[in-house]
C-alpha cells in the first residue's frame, strides 16, 4: 500500500501529510498519556507496535501471483484505541521509507493517513461493533483485523485515485482499477493477518488478563481475585 | 488454548503456500509487489507524469534485505520477549503458589 515517493502530485502530498499531522500529534499525547498513567501496560504497547513491524517487513505472495504485505495495525487499535496506533504506524512507515526506500518522504503523510489512521480507526470501529452484537471475540478480533487491513489498501486506492482520474471515466473508474490492482492480492492476505491477530489476542487472554482488564479490552472480574 | 492456536497457525501457512501454488499457475507470474503495480497504473492513466521527488537513499538490494530482515527480527525479538516474559510470570506464580500450600 506504499505510495512511492514522488507519485503523488505536490498539492496531494501536502495535502494528505495537513490531514495527518493532528491525527500524529494526538497520538503522542495519548501514547505519553498512556505510558504516564498506566506504566504497567509500556512492554505490552511494545509488543503491539513489534507485531506491526514484523508483519509489515514480510511480503507475502498471493493468490493473484503478486506479492503484497499485511499491516499489523488492527492489533494494537483494537488494544489500546485506534488513535495510538497514529504515533506506531508512523514509526514503521519511517522505518521502511528512510531506510528501504520503500513508500517515501512526500507520499508519507498519505500512507500514515491509509495504515496507521484509517485502517486503525475501521478495525476498531469493528470490534465495537461486533462486541455491541454480542459477537464471539475472536471472531471481532478477526473481522476487525481483516477489514483494517482491506481498509488501508482501499485508502491506498482511493488516494491514487483522487491524484490520478481516469481519462474517460473519472475518479470512480481510476478508484475501481486500483482497488483492482490492491483488492485480489489483499484479500488472503487480510485473512492471514486476522488469523494471526486472533493468535495473539488468544495468548493474551490466557497470559496478560490483568493488562487486558486494565485497558478494558475484557470485563474487569466484579470479585476482585485475591492474588495467590 | 494451544490446540486452537496451532490451528489458526496452521491456516494460515497452508492460505500462503495455497497461494503460491495456485499463483504460480497463472502465466506471466512472477510475484511482483502490487506497489510497484499500482505505478504501472498510474503510468497507464497518466503517461506524462513524472515523479517530482527521488528517493533520498536506495539500498542495493543485498542491502535491502538485510534491512528487510533486521525489521522482521526486531519486531518478532520484541514481541517474542514480551510473550516468554508472560508466560514465565505465570509460571513462576503458579510455581510460588505451590510452594505456599
Amino acid at each position: 500500500m506504499h505510495i512511492t515517493e514522488g507519485f503523488l502530485p505536490p498539492l496531494h502530498a501536502v495535502a494528505w501529510t495537513a490531514a495527518s499531522l493532528p491525527f500524529v500529534f494526538f497520538s503522542v499525547y495519548r501514547v505519553n498519556r498512556l505510558m504516564r498513567e498506566k506504566p504497567e501496560i509500556k512492554l505490552l504497547l511494545a509488543a503491539s507496535g513489534a507485531f506491526a513491524f514484523v508483519i509489515s517487513a514480510l511480503k507475502l505472495p498471493s493468490v493473484t501471483g503478486s506479492c503484497s504485505h499485511a499491516t499489523g495495525t488492527g492489533l494494537g487499535a483494537i488494544l489500546f484505541g485506534p488513535s495510538v496506533m497514529a504515533l506506531l504506524g508512523t514509526i514503521v512507515l519511517a522505518f521502511q521509507t528512510l531506510l528501504l526506500a520503500h513508500g517515501g518522504v512526500t507520499t508519507l503523510g498519505a500512507n500514515v493517513f491509509s495504515m496507521a489512521i484509517a485502517g486503525p480507526w475501521v478495525a476498531y470501529a469493528v470490534l465495537r461493533s461486533a462486541k455491541g452484537l454480542k459477537a464471539p471475540l475472536a471472531a471481532g478480533v478477526f473481522l476487525a483485523a481483516m477489514l483494517g487491513d482491506l481498509a488501508t489498501y482501499l485508502v491506498t486506492a482511493g488516494q491514487l485515485a483522487l491524484a490520478f482520474p481516469d481519462p474517460a471515466s473519472g475518479i470512480v473508474g481510476s478508484f475501481l482499477k486500483f482497488a483492482g490492482v490492491f483488492a485480489p492480492t489483499q484479500l488472503p492476505l487480510a485473512v492471514v493477518e486476522g488469523l494471526l491477530t486472533v493468535v495473539i489476542v488468544n495468548f493474551l487472554r490466557e497470559y496478560s488478563g490483568d493488562e487486558l482488564q486494565n485497558l478494558r479490552f475484557l470485563p474487569k472480574p466484579l470479585v476482585s481475585e485475591a492474588r495467590p | 488454548m494451544k490446540a486452537r492456536n496451532s490451528g489458526l497457525l496452521a491456516v494460515a501457512v497452508a492460505l500462503i503456500v495455497a497461494s503460491v501454488l495456485i499463483g504460480s499457475r497463472r502465466e506471466g507470474t512472477e510475484f511482483a509487489g502490487t506497489d510497484g503495480q499500482a505505478m504501472k497504473t498510474i503510468a497507464t492513466l497518466n503517461p506524462d507524469y513524472q515523479p517530482w521527488f527521488g528517493f533520498i537513499w536506495v539500498p542495493s538490494p543485498e542491502i535491502a534485505s538485510g534491512l528487510f530482515a533486521l525489521q522482521a527480527a526486531l519486531g518478532a525479538g520484541v514481541l517474542g520477549y514480551y510473550l516468554g516474559f508472560k508466560r514465565g510470570q505465570r509460571q513462576g506464580r503458579q510455581s510460588r503458589s505451590d510452594a505456599g500450600d
